[in-house]
């Protein structure tokens, strides 16, 4: 990427000369970055911040980008929203991006004219603002005046930088929770609870497991009320084409998920991971899943709607999804009364030998919040990121009020109003719209599910008893058959994997010029054409089909472009943990 | 106003027996002349200017690599380059092919249809019948084309799509057909579609013009004799052939650029070698990955085919049918 | 000509049956995408995914709307939708038809160039950064003005006017000037009262464009929420997912699908979008269906 130009170092020295009393040239400072590392245990950083970091309480507004919609934003009057006001004198004048916009026509519109605002959420198109020079660097405001932020990111301070050629700290992340835990799996391959019953709670460890059972159990019962029962549909409408199809490609070879690549952990080196061998075996499986008849005949042609419709018939016994992307169907399931004909979560692998990725973990690397050069008193604004990322500030942003959302009992456990509860659970729009909980969860940082505060509550609301608490008894009957709690208790755990090194790489900025980007739409336009003329082809084709697929999609440049992801996977590896290439 | 009268003399000829336009005398003078005209279209030919004449500066993107985070003179000038590549990927040529066929189909059932409809609207006796029909067949305009594209999969399914029902219970078909995996299929579909959402829409322009003509001319139809289906063809056509032929030479300006949202919706996976039209096209490979300047250059070429398209059908009809817009 | 009592051959009640029967295949056709759009903003949202809703709610419920109209800016966006539509309704109608009317003369010597520099109008834009330039530099971003004033002249309008005045009998501008009225009283006294169904025609076009366009509040206005207009609040109830992007990012998907809208809700907002709008087309369609008799102005 060659983003930097000197004018923008030179407005970002400038901006920095001006608001910090004469710090420049941060870039190259070896120093600092070893500090942000250590997460601010030398003195000399704790005892700047004792007084700089005391709260003004002045009416201050602060004009507000955000790239995700909000639809239900209430401008600071519902009760969290006053609380904030209340205790930080902050009122933040918020404009959410609608409908699928992640700012993606906005932000360059900001960048062209130069008008932005105080603060900005600004997901995949930071980038853009950031070339602009319209993003002021974070790095010294951060350490002079704000613990709290310090404190919670810790030894991911580091990750924060913005490149290995530009260790500037442009935003802060705060669309995930640090430390977050996975108390149960939604992914993987699903069963209904019912066939998993008839059948005897089989085992299901591998794709000739899954398919035997779906197999076996539409040959006992052809017709599902009435209506053919389908063994097994996918979605491939528009981009849950990849949620469906493709991503499980890699989740039963044993690979994690970054995105459209395979990233080689030992080398570094990336490719479009349909290439890989193993791979072309799973859409294999597909093919003749299809040619026995036991896909949909209409996986490729239904829309969104007709899946969930099938989906809530109750007819379709197996799904490979994650359950955010069938949940409506499932709903109408429950809704109904049908549990039985809700599903379970295996985590299938193509053969034994290989090892179910999903609770890999990433560690911080995430969309948060950007200063920006319109803001008049950043300081002041990072003060108030900083009291909205203590502990004081997260209870608030997730617990609400007490007294008013959530109690604290005899033992000094929180719990939440059972009214509040209902409400989010049952009235979700108004309920938030009134108090304000979870309206404001990207404005800080903050902790995950299952980390716990000093009083030795979790800071979010939802933890492990939930979830056991949440499951039909059919669900409760299914796991008992296979002696789990949760789904979870079916994959391999998070303590089996090594952090991810090279973080999260479909969030991994790419350049927004030159060919990347080009060749990058031409392959999704390859493989959404041709994976399903793959999957849908005789299978003494599959080879010949599959194989013009991979030669088309080095036709279209993939070389070229892998070339240029391993330079940033190594980059991003060198940044964050100092390896060399 | 006795030649309106004549049977067989469209309302329009008729009425048309204008002063031809002064060119010898001075410009001053006749500006003076025609001071009112010139107040009455002027400020508006400013704004125009001001409004859609003046952003064309953006049109110098096409010849660079445009950056939003740069200032206009930082930006890098590239030549053609961005034209260079347009006419060397094949899929413009492909996206081209299927804006070009779907515009056609578009341009030809868009026209006859809706004509057709108005001209049954007013062969109606009843007010009401009139009316109600007039006013439920423009409300398929206000349905999205996601709602519209939805129904017409559910249409077309294999499993419980009434027209697979029908063509199986009629015994044309055996098997039913997967319509929507076919691309040969599509821009049938697709024009279908349209049809269906737009008929009734298209046709109050119509309507509108078949109000402006005369009920004398019908009156003298009766009297000699003639019925209704030749009224229709001697009257009613020639009376809107004005507004059909304007519609027509604007309309085959606008081929190239349909827009994309319908086939968006209607489109998947196993069709995008026949759904993707140029305007999608634009979007996916400009606009949407922050190529400004590929974006600009498409939309370019796609302006300079449009007005050669305008002039062309503006020429042409003007030597045929005496009607233009220029 | 509707009422003559004509004696009707056998043909003609032929051809009678065949418009009857045509036309009421073509209302009960293009009746049912409303129907079925009515009947699901009506139908419960879970129950609605089953699917196999088509023209009557299967589990009735109210909860649709009252979801949306919870929604605080509904009634300020509905002002400023109404506000805009008055306005730029009429704007462009003062704009399309004198501009139509001075094009219509044969003799005004600009005639050509006016309608050829207003044709190209249709045909290009220079694109959403320099007009997003262009407004900023008119200091219009941020203002009511900025919905009226950037498409106040449309070329298409202009062109349809005309080609309904050119339809007109010249015999009446002439006599007209002979009694010494000046080119304006004959557009306004003379030409306007008679171009009613188009005017009417080209009101609805405005006023359904208008109503419906959110784009420019979306660009512009966003921070304003004074100025929002009410689809664009509706927009933001509409929130759903990022498609934009490629790649996705299976936590991020997971907390935006859990906002996303149900169906139910989306046919509830086309509904609550569509029927203000709706409710304008009687007033303006007896103008267009029906007729009139140029006799009456004939001298």
């Amino acid at each position: 990427m060659n983003r930097k130009s000197t004018k923008t170092i030179f407005t970002l020295m400038l901006m920095s000369s001006m608001l910090i009393a004469g710090c420049g040239g941060n870039n190259n400072n070896a120093a600092n970055n070893t500090t942000s590392n250590n997460t601010g245990n030398t003195p000399a950083a704790s005892n700047a911040a004792a007084d700089d970091t005391a709260l003004d309480t002045s009416p201050f507004t602060i004009s507000f980008f955000g790239g995700d919609a909000s639809p239900n934003w209430n401008k600071m009057q519902d009760e969290v929203g006053k609380a904030i006001t209340e205790k930080t004198g902050v009122t933040i004048e918020a404009e959410f991006d609608v409908g699928s916009g992640g700012g993606d026509q906005k932000i360059p519109m900001m960048a062209a004219s130069g008008d932005v605002p105080d603060l900005i959420f600004a997901k995949g198109n930071l980038s853009t603002l950031v070339d602009a020079g319209l993003i002021i660097d974070m790095t010294e405001l951060i350490d002079k005046y704000a613990p709290n932020l310090k404190k919670v990111y810790g030894e991911n301070m580091g990750r924060l930088k913005y490149s290995l050629d530009d260790q500037a700290i442009y935003q802060i992340p705060t669309n995930m929770g640090v430390g977050q835990q996975a108390f149960d799996a939604t992914g993987g391959f699903e069963i209904q609870h019912r066939v998993l019953k008839e059948l005897g709670y089989p085992e299901v460890k591998t794709l000739a497991d899954y398919e035997k059972v779906l197999k076996d159990y539409v040959a006992l019962h052809p017709e599902t009320d009435g209506q053919p029962t389908i063994p097994l549909t996918l979605n491939a409408d528009d981009w849950k084409i990849m949620i469906t199809v493709t991503n499980p490609a890699f989740t039963t070879t044993g690979a994690p998920d970054d995105g459209e690549y395979y990233v080689d952990p030992e080398t570094y080196e990336a490719q479009l991971h349909y290439k890989r061998p193993a791979e072309k075996e799973y859409f294999r499986w597909l093919n003749g899943m299809y040619a026995q008849g036991l896909l949909d005949k209409d996986t490729f042609v239904q829309k969104d709607d007709q899946y969930k419709a099938k989906v809530a018939s109750g007819r379709v016994l197996g799904l490979i999804s994650q359950e955010w992307e069938y949940s409506d169907g499932e709903n109408a399931l429950k809704a109904a009364g049908k549990d039985e004909y809700t599903y379970g979560h295996f985590p299938v692998t193509l053969s034994d030998e290989y090892k179910d990725h999903s609770f890999m973990q990433t560690g911080i690397d995430g969309y948060g919040l950007a200063i920006t050069t319109a803001a008049k008193d950043p300081v002041r604004i990072i003060k108030w990121l900083d009291w909205m990322s203590s502990d004081e500030g997260q209870i608030l942003r997730t617990w609400g009020i007490e007294g008013t959302h959530y109690t604290v009992n005899a033992d000094g456990k929180r719990e939440v109003l059972p009214e509040i509860s209902d409400g989010l659970a049952n009235d979700t729009a108004n309920t938030q719209k009134k108090t304000g909980i979870g309206q404001y969860l990207i404005f800080g940082a903050r902790y995950g599910d299952g980390v716990k505060d000093s009083t030795d509550n979790y800071y979010t609301t939802s933890f492990p008893d939930q979830i056991v608490a949440s499951y039909s008894d059919a669900e409760k009957e299914s796991l008992a058959g296979y002696k789990a709690t949760t789904w979870k208790d079916l994959f391999p755990k998070e303590d089996e994997f090594p952090i991810k090194e090279t973080g999260a790489l479909y969030n991994l900025p790419v350049p927004t010029d030159g060919q990347y980007q080009v060749i990058y739409k031409k392959t999704q336009d390859i493989i959404r054409k041709r994976i399903p003329e793959a999957i849908l082809s005789k299978p003494a084709d599959f080879d010949k089909v599959y194989d013009a697929f991979l030669a088309e999609l080095d036709k279209a440049g993939a070389q070229d472009m892998e070339k240029e992801f391993t330079e940033l996977v190594k980059k991003r590896v060198t940044l964050w943990t100092g390896k060399t290439f | 106003m006795k030649a309106l009268t004549e049977n067989g003399v469209t309302a329009n000829e008729s009425v048309t027996p204008r002063p031809p336009a002064k060119r010898n005398s001075g410009f001053w003078k006749s500006v003076l002349q025609q001071k009112y005209l010139y107040l009455m279209s002027l400020p508006f030919v400013i704004w125009v200017f001001i409004f859609s004449y003046v952003p064309i500066w953006g049109w110098l993107m096409a010849f660079q690599n445009y950056k939003p985070a740069k200032t206009f003179g930082e930006q890098k000038w590239v030549g053609l380059d961005n034209f260079k590549e347009l006419f060397h990927d094949e899929r413009f040529y492909l996206v081209l092919r299927n804006t070009l066929s779907m515009s056609i189909l578009g341009l030809i059932f868009g026209f006859v249809v809706p004509i057709t409809f108005a001209i049954m609207l007013n062969e109606l006796r009843g007010s009401i019948f009139k009316r109600t029909v007039q006013t439920v067949s423009y409300l398929p305009h206000f349905v999205s084309w996601v709602v519209v594209g939805g129904i017409v999969y559910k249409t077309l399914a294999i499993d419980g799509g009434i027209v697979n029902d029908l063509l199986m219970w009629l015994h044309i078909t055996d098997e039913p057909i997967q319509f929507m995996a076919q691309g040969k299929y599509f821009w049938g579909i697709l024009t279908a579609s349209d049809i269906w959402k737009e008929t009734g829409w298209g046709a109050i322009i119509y309507l509108a013009a078949i109000t402006g003509i005369d009920k004398e001319l019908y009156e003298a139809a009766k009297v000699d004799g003639a019925g209704r289906i030749k009224q229709a063809f001697n009257i009613t056509l020639p009376g809107i052939r004005s507004t059909v032929m304007v519609l027509l030479i604007m309309n085959i300006g606008h081929l190239i650029g349909i827009g994309f949202e319908k086939q968006f919706q209607l489109q998947n996976n196993l069709v995008t070698d026949y759904s993707e039209v140029l305007d999608l096209y634009a979007l996916k490979y400009g606009i949407q990955i922050m190529r400004f300047s590929y974006g600009t250059a498409i939309s370019m070429f796609t302006s300079v085919v449009s007005v050669i398209l305008l002039f062309a059908a503006n020429g042409l009809m003007k030597k045929f049918t005496k009607e233009s817009i220029m | 000509m509707g009422g003559k009592a004509f004696q009707m051959t056998k043909g003609e009640r032929a051809f009678d049956i065949f418009l009857y029967t045509a036309l009421t295949l073509i209302m009960i056709v293009t009746l049912y995408p409303f129907l079925n759009v009515l009947a699901i903003s009506f139908n419960e949202s879970t129950d609605t995914v089953r699917g196999g809703i088509y023209i009557f709610p299967r589990a009735w419920t109210l909860e649709n709307y009252q979801r949306i109209f919870s929604y605080t800016g509904l009634i300020q966006g509905f002002k400023i939708s109404i506000l805009r539509t008055l306005s730029g309704t009429l704007l462009g109608l003062i704009s399309a038809s004198m501009l139509a009317f001075t094009l219509s003369r044969p003799e005004f010597r600009a005639r050509k160039f006016i309608s050829t520099f207003l044709a190209l109008t249709m045909y290009f834009s220079g694109g959403m950064v320099p007009m997003y330039i262009l407004m900023k530099d008119l200091n219009l971003i941020g203002t009511f003005w900025i919905y009226i004033l950037p498409g106040m002249v449309s070329a298409f309008n202009v062109f349809i006017i005309r080609s309904f005045m050119d339809g007109l009998p010249f015999a009446l501008q002439e006599s007209a000037k002979l009694d010494g009225a000046n080119d304006f009283m004959i557009f306004y006294k003379i030409i306007l009262p008679l171009c009613k169904p188009v005017l009417a025609t080209i009101a609805l076009f405005l006023a359904v464009g208008q109503w419906n366009e959110w784009f420019t509040t979306y660009l512009y206005n966003g921070n304003k929420p004074h100025l929002t207009t009410l689809q664009y609040e509706l927009m933001k109830v509409l929130s759903s997912t990022n498609q934009g992007s490629g790649m996705v990012n299976a936590n991020d998907m997971a907390r935006q699908m859990a906002q996303i809208s149900p169906e139910s809700i989306k046919m509830a907002i086309t509904i609550v979008v569509t029927v203000p709008i709706l409710v304008v087309y009687p007033f303006l369609q007896k103008y267009f269906v029906g007729g009139m008799t140029l006799g009456a102005v004939k001298a």
